[in-house]
């Protein structure tokens, strides 16, 4: 994986100047959910709480080594951007307060717009301030949490995004790659040009996994369509995001799937007429008319398990090494929807029903009831679908997963190769 | 599909290049008095969340503009306090500005992260106009009133700077304080008000985000454009009509670096605008410095009476 393209990119923006938003965001960074105890200007009073405090802490760690009680959890996450992005660390962010809201016991916390650089020191203040419980959320924090990890041994790391773990650190993620095939499906069956249009944010494997697992939907449904990718080379950039899809609507495009942090492909979109999908958070206030589906997340799912077995005491801070999460639609980790509840926005029900597809056992079925067979096949546990199983050949030629074969999670994870429905630059290439 | 792309790009260009140009022309009039304002930045993000929430509270855009103006005047009027009245250093000031009220923007802003406007300001297609080949779809399709209010914006900048008197003092103040005291001109005053004349531009800026780009609230919405419009100020050396084709240049480049991707490598095209700045400052410089271009000469100096500049 290609670490310059990491998700610390989300905030700030490399096209245009970002240093004085950083500094400004890093000014406010720190900030917690409770308020702490003001403070007493009694000194005698303060000595006394301290020893107290010491008192309680000597107590609560010896406590702790028999049993974590619920109300001893204080989880603190570490956000890349702003939870005001409406994009990948607002969906955190949603994830946190689900979370809390499951497991009322518990304490949370949070700080926002973290650099990479400065996650251990971060960590240093969150375990100072009294988390037993640090869960970052960047790709890029993978570094400092392990080094935090190691210096912290008693305290539970999770690493959303990341790969490498340890006694103390697991891994979580929640994948759309299934979600992006449905709306492939549902792309492909409304585009009248044959051009179905996707911003990208890097050409990293994950972008590059979703765009794959898309056009393979695209193709399914209309055999004849391609799917144009232009790329932003940012997480965050509006502007970029709105010039990108009126480049790809002068080139004929009619249906846009992106991965930017904002709703502005699907605003620009849908100021044209043309459909769209929501990214992450629900994005349908912006385009109601025109949101056909989109790919939804539920951070709070993985994170509601992991903290109830943190208190349930299956997960201590020596047992983390193999737990890894790669969630999809059948853990509920991800949905298919413009908002959640709205799968396929009722909008584009009729066009798609009236599209129709024949399916390798020679059955005839719309698009419509196809993306909801998908994605019911897709729910169940083991899934009876997986949109890479093979015979799936790259956009060169080449036989990438043979028939019959389904890849493996680590082989998703570092997919490199372009479907061949897929048209535009693709960096690192097979 | 020549003629297509020419027009698209043109067309793209302007809506891209209306804030650049809003705001770089309320950096020329603050420059061209000898005041650097590097505070852009945070201007235009609080006109941007100013105009947001008026428009979305009251659904009046006329209001939300004046707003978002007032919003750039107020943190303007505090630089121009620092930078002219108190004497300090331009650049800590405007750099605290921008940081500041991007933070503050942000803050403001916080309850208004994804909530669409009901009522934004939507393009339009001019009458007749829009039906002349190559210039209609160029210019006067699907475009915002703010654009052409941009447009418009330079050549009134140039008429009272080039043409009037006020301009004739107001880039004597910046070209010689000293001489324009010694005229009877009041020194602070002018440059206090040029600088309050750039706030209210960035926050027009601002607000063509918020309000009719987008239209969308969302934190760091100027995502650095505070910055490109100081650039472009200066390949517009000072002036606010060559400001014009400057801005269009960038846009260009911004939307041909999308529109281009699968035949250019994009990196090239990413980098073109800022190598273009470079290659236009390398060329004043070598042109013979800030004198020879237009560059104000007392630019980013204090001005005290009595003192040798």
């Amino acid at each position: 994986m290609n670490i310059s393209y990491d998700r610390r990119r989300r905030v700030g923006g490399g096209r245009v100047g970002r240093g004085a938003s950083d500094l400004a965001v890093m000014a406010r960074r720190y900030r917690e959910t409770r308020a702490p105890a003001g403070p007493t200007s009694e000194v005698f009073i303060m000595r006394f709480a301290r020893q107290l405090a010491v008192l309680a802490l000597i107590t609560v760690f010896y406590g702790a080594a028999a049993q974590v009680s619920e109300t001893d959890v204080k989880a603190c996450w570490l956000y890349v951007g702003p939870v005001g992005d409406y994009g990948f660390s607002y969906a955190q962010d949603l994830g946190r307060k689900a979370t809390a809201a499951d497991l009322p016991g518990i304490t949370t916390a949070y700080v926002e717009a973290v650099a990479e650089a400065d996650v251990e020191a971060t960590v240093d203040q969150l375990v100072a301030d009294g988390c037993n419980v640090v869960l970052g959320t960047s790709f890029g924090f993978g570094d400092g949490l392990l080094a935090a990890a190691e210096r912290y041994p008693d305290v539970i790391f999770g690493h959303a995004t990341g790969v490498e773990r340890a006694p103390n650190l697991l891994t979580y993620m929640a994948d759309f790659y299934q979600v992006y095939y449905v709306n492939g499906l549902i792309a492909g069956g409304l585009s009248s040009s044959g051009i179905v249009g996707y911003i990208g944010a890097f050409p990293i494997p994950e972008v590059k996994r979703h765009i794959d697992a898309f056009a393979i939907g695209v193709k399914e449904a209309n055999p004849d369509a391609k799917v144009v990718v232009r790329w932003l080379y940012n997480w965050f950039d509006p502007a970029g995001a709105k010039e990108a899809t009126e480049a790809l609507i002068a080139d004929g495009a009619d249906v846009f799937a992106f991965t930017e942090d904002t709703p502005t492909v699907a605003q620009t979109a849908a100021a044209h007429g043309y459909p769209s999908f929501s990214h992450y958070a629900s994005m349908l206030p912006y385009a109601p008319d025109t949101i056909a589906s989109g790919q939804l997340v539920n951070w709070g799912v993985l994170t509601t398990d992991i903290l109830g077995k943190v208190i349930d005491g299956t997960y201590t801070s020596t047992n983390l090494q193999d737990v890894d999460y790669f969630w999809l639609l059948s853990q509920g980790a991800v949905e298919v929807g413009a908002e959640p509840g709205m799968v396929i926005n009722p909008a584009y029900e009729e066009a798609l029903k009236e599209r129709t597809v024949e399916l390798a056992n020679g059955d005839r079925l719309s698009v419509y009831d196809l993306a909801l067979l998908r994605i019911e096949q897709m729910s169940s546990d083991p899934v009876a679908f997986d949109p890479f199983t093979g015979p799936v050949y790259d956009r060169k030629g080449n036989l990438v997963y043979a028939a019959g074969v389904t890849p493996s999670v680590a082989e998703l994870l570092g997919l490199q190769w372009a479907a061949d429905n897929v048209e535009g630059p693709w960096e690192g290439e097979p | 599909m020549e003629l297509e792309l020419l027009t698209t790009t043109l067309a793209r260009a302007l809506a891209f290049g209306t804030p650049l140009l809003l705001a770089a022309l309320g950096e020329v009039v603050a420059e061209r008095a000898g005041v650097v304002n590097l505070g852009m930045e945070g201007m235009m993000m609080l006109g941007a969340v100013a105009g947001f929430i008026v428009a979305a509270a009251t659904g009046s855009l006329p209001l939300a503009l004046l707003v978002a103006m007032l919003a750039g005047v107020a943190v303007a009027a505090l630089h121009g306090v620092i930078a002219t009245f108190l004497l300090a250093n331009q650049f800590v000031s405007g750099l605290a500005i921008t940081i500041g009220g991007v933070g503050l923007a942000n803050l403001l802003g916080k309850e208004w992260v994804g909530k669409p406007l009901a009522a934004p300001m939507l393009p339009f297609d001019v009458p007749v106009l829009s039906d002349i080949p190559l210039l209609g779809p160029a210019f006067f399709t699907r475009q915002y009133a703010l654009t052409y209010a941009a447009l418009v914006l330079a050549l009134v900048v140039w008429l009272v700077l080039f043409r009037s008197r006020p301009g004739l003092t107001l880039r004597t103040v910046g070209e010689s304080p000293a001489a324009a005291d010694a005229a009877g001109a009041n020194v602070r005053r002018v440059r206090f008000l040029a600088v309050l004349v750039g706030g209210a531009m960035a926050g027009l800026a601002g607000a063509y985000l918020s309000l009719a780009y987008r239209p969308a609230w969302g934190e760091n919405i100027t995502n650095g454009m505070g910055w490109i419009a100081l650039g472009l100020t200066i390949l517009a050396l000072w002036h606010p009509l060559r400001a014009v084709p400057a801005a269009l240049l960038f846009g260009a480049f911004f939307t041909l670096s999308f529109r281009l991707q699968a035949v250019l490598p994009p990196e090239l095209l990413t980098l073109l605008p800022y190598l273009v700045t470079v290659l236009a400052l390398t060329l004043i410089a070598w042109r013979g410095g800030r004198g020879a271009v237009g560059a104000p000469e007392a630019l980013g100096l204090p001005y005290r009476r009595g003192e040798r500049e």
